[in-house]
């Protein structure tokens, strides 16, 4: 069984980095390729969505399809098909001796995570996205992993390159463009805490160095709530008055679910990978839907679980309760992506899965930290400075699996105001430097464009006249789109930048009667 | 055949071999084209009057010779389709690049530096989907590839141009004729802004003048002047059907100075209207003065 459940793990992770990898623009209006498809199976998302947006988008009933495996045949999800699962195993696997070292009740902090989560849900606060490892796992990939791997490989190959050694280069360049055109991005990703969420990242892979799967087993939330549903498994593991007692099957349990205890084994921890079954020299292990399951109970303790409820639930109040609160105002610099719902619902929806920013085709959205108070932490903001927010394109809204960003049509998308631009008139070249400039006109994407000139003669330091075209912005034709303020000349602090006043998605947020 | 004859037949076959290439140039357009220094179609069938126009200069042979590389440059740096007039036409880049291949270059490259994201700019401009399918080599720009050339013009001294460009036998600028904020109109010279690296932007701050540092140090072997739609307003990158008028034409010449002033024409301007048509005939790039230019005008 161990071949064939280590055959099915790499088929779902292929699967996943395929997806992954497919989450960018060929220059189409669509991807071709159902991207978030993991996410669609992520039944925590749809539980505490529920609970929080009291609606949960169409394409999360697949994981009703998890949730029906998982009562037949148990948490087969953690042990066969999830990615940070198996990339768990694989870091695991460095480590020889399957051996324990943090106490036994350590496996109850799972669940107090997810019942924290589906308390502070039930009370709207959607924080799942933090530790669902889905999300966890496409976020870091996307903000960190990925971008670090294309750097790596693109400055080799920039280093090749500028050796100019004839035959050298021509062997490495073709190589390069295979690269490009399968494993690497279109263009060098970067993001704003790569390091952050990747160290993360690193420290749950490096987790599994102190124990053997230490994030699924301790504290990964989609795990707990696997566990609870297996426990109603119809599939089940019995061991027969052949056993010896040897405790070769706890050597090679991934999930520490005490296979070698008599009537100790949990069923809620059991990842059904069949590694007991394998090693059992007297052939005494065995699965199968007839025998009566004798399990263990999962021995959460009543006052534990009230607490973690308890602290879902405050941390609701103690999470919102920001200054912007009283000025009835975001921070200006949140442009959220086109599409995206107002603000309250939008963060009762977005689980910081990072595919609209691995999918942003100019690198623009990036995660806040906290723009959006911690309540959005990693959540999408638009930063003109590093990538506008392109006219035409809607994959932002196509990728997002919640619907935090709704999508739209191209037609529908070049009308929704994101925000507006406004000029820095002390730093733009035309209004304070008599220097003619005409670059954010110029890109202004509106049909009529936004931006709009006006013929100005205007005397330079010497004396002599100069014509410019001072640029002007037509507060109703502008979107926020960004493109201006990404093109202006006066790089750094350009001398034309968008703030969300003025938003489609907010009632409050506006200035034009 | 006698000795002397023999030895006289081979030192002339000896001295036609080893003459350079570029003499050739210069004696074929006698025979071929009568001196046509412009040819302008009007029709409704763009690849056909491409064909035409380049035919009515004599032909693409007398530009494109086998085995050369070719860079066949059009403007698609826009995120629009093609009925928007923001790129080049499609059918027309297409038709210049299978011409290219019918004379024999080795390898026909077509790329820009978009202002767009460029996947898209490749994508929905039509180019890309119209030229790969011929076998065109269809790239997007490498930004190793800039080059810092020194230009020596008036405005531009030294700036990073794309290599490409450069090493290429033969380069054939496809621009396409709209409207420009602050250039006016946008046309063929204007259209070398997408060879070049870096800050490009600031170029804005003495545009007429760049523009002709540019083209003097970029002269192509053909301009193929699209004006099967133009833009005439909200220009470089439109967007409405309301700024695009139907005009039916194509222009191609060698001069570069002379395509763009015949294209003000189609906007009812003249090329002396536009600056950098001016500094470029004042500084002996080109004719601005259409009176004096042998244009053939065909109707298809």
């Amino acid at each position: 069984m161990k071949k064939a459940r280590q055959i099915t793990q790499g088929l779902f992770l292929l699967i996943f980095l395929f997806l992954f990898i497919q989450t960018e623009s060929k220059g189409n209006d669509t991807l071709g390729y159902p991207v978030k498809l993991f996410l669609d199976f992520d039944p925590l998302i749809l539980i505490t969505t529920l609970l929080s947006a009291h609606t949960v988008a169409r394409g999360f009933f697949l994981s009703v399809i998890l949730i029906i495996i998982t009562i037949i045949l148990g948490r087969v999800f953690c042990g066969w098909a999830c990615p940070l699962g198996t990339l768990n195993n694989m870091v695991g696997s460095i480590r020889r001796r399957n051996i324990s070292i943090v106490p036994p009740s350590w496996h109850r902090i799972k669940y107090f995570v997810l019942i924290f989560l589906v308390f502070s849900s039930l009370f709207s606060l959607q924080m799942v996205g933090i530790v669902d490892p889905l999300s966890l796992i496409i976020r870091s990939f996307s903000i960190s992993i990925y971008p670090l791997l294309n750097l790596m490989v693109r400055a080799f190959f920039d280093t090749v390159y500028e050796t100019d050694l004839p035959g050298v280069v021509t062997v490495s360049e073709t190589v390069y463009s295979g690269l490009k055109s399968t494993f690497l991005s279109f263009s060098q990703p970067h993001f704003r805490q790569a390091v952050f969420i990747g160290s993360i990242f690193m420290l749950i892979l490096g987790l599994n160095l102190v124990e053997k799967r230490f994030w699924c087993r301790y504290i990964c939330p989609l795990g707990a709530l696997l566990g609870v549903l297996s426990r109603a498994s119809i599939l089940k593991r019995s061991v027969s008055e052949g056993c010896t007692e040897c405790g070769s099957c706890a050597s090679v349990c991934p999930s520490k679910a005490y296979p070698d205890v008599i009537g100790g084994w949990k069923d809620s921890e059991c990842y059904y990978c069949y590694n007991c079954d394998d090693i059992c020299p007297e052939n005494a292990v065995s699965f199968g839907f007839r025998a009566e399951k004798i399990t263990a109970g999962m021995d959460l303790g009543r006052r534990r679980v009230v607490v973690s409820a308890i602290a879902g639930v405050a941390t609701v109040p103690l999470i919102r309760s920001t200054p912007a609160l009283k000025i009835g105002a975001s921070d200006p610099i949140l442009l959220r992506p086109p599409g995206s719902l107002e603000e309250p619902k939008f963060l009762e929806r977005c689980v910081k899965c990072g595919e609209c920013m691995k999918v942003c085709i100019t690198n623009g959205l990036q995660p806040t930290f906290l723009e959006a108070g911690l309540e959005g932490l990693w959540s999408p903001i638009l930063v003109p400075l590093l990538g506008y927010c392109e006219y035409r394109c809607t994959l932002c809204g196509q990728v997002c699996p919640t619907g935090a960003i709704e999508p739209l049509t191209v037609d529908k998308k070049t009308r929704v105001v994101i925000g507006l631009a406004m000029l820095d008139k002390g730093r733009c070249l035309p209004w304070a430097h008599a220097t003619p400039c005409i670059v954010c006109e110029e890109v202004c994407p509106t049909p009529k464009k936004a931006i709009w000139l006006e013929n100005k003669t205007v005397e330079a330091r010497d004396g002599k006249k100069i014509e410019v075209k001072q640029p002007h912005v037509d507060l109703k034709l502008c979107i926020g789109c960004g493109i201006c303020e990404n093109k202006c000349p006066v790089r750094g602090k350009p001398a034309i930048y968008v703030t969300n006043i003025g938003e489609t998605r907010s009632e409050e947020n506006r200035l034009l009667l | 055949m006698n000795r002397r004859r023999f030895l006289k037949l081979a030192a002339l076959t000896g001295a036609g071999i080893t003459l350079p290439c570029g003499l050739g140039r210069l004696i074929t357009p006698v025979g071929a084209s009568e001196g046509t220094d412009l040819a302008v179609v009007v029709g409704q069938d763009p690849a056909a009057m491409t064909r035409s126009a380049i035919d009515a200069l004599g032909g693409i042979s007398k530009f494109i010779s086998r085995n050369d590389i070719v860079v066949v440059k059009p403007n698609m740096a826009w995120d629009r389709t093609p009925e928007l007039a923001a790129n080049s036409n499609p059918e027309v880049v297409a038709t210049v690049v299978k011409m290219c291949i019918e004379a024999g270059a080795a390898k026909v490259k077509v790329f820009d530096r978009t202002v767009n994201d460029p996947r898209r700019c490749y994508v929905q401009s039509g180019i890309g989907p119209a030229v790969s399918k011929l076998g065109a080599d269809l790239k997007h720009v490498d930004e190793r590839k800039f080059r810092d050339m020194t230009i020596n013009g008036r405005a531009m001294k030294k700036w990073p141009l794309y290599t490409e460009v450069i090493e290429a036998d033969k380069v054939i600028n496809v621009p396409i004729a709209k409207h420009h904020g602050l250039a006016q109109l946008t046309m063929a010279m204007k259209n070398w802004m997408g060879v070049m690296g870096g800050s490009r932007r600031r170029i804005h701050q003495n545009l007429d003048q760049s523009l002709v540092d540019l083209s003097m140090f970029l002269r192509p072997t053909l301009t193929v002047l699209d004006a099967v739609r133009i833009l005439i307003n909200n220009g470089p990158q439109g967007g409405a059907l309301s700024d695009v008028r139907l005009t039916n034409t194509v222009i191609a010449g060698v001069d570069q100075v002379a395509v763009d002033s015949y294209g003000a024409s189609l906007f009812g301007m003249k090329g002396r209207d536009l600056g950098y048509v001016r500094i470029a005939a004042d500084s002996g790039m080109g004719v601005m003065d259409l009176s004096g230019l042998n244009i053939k005008k065909i109707t298809l």
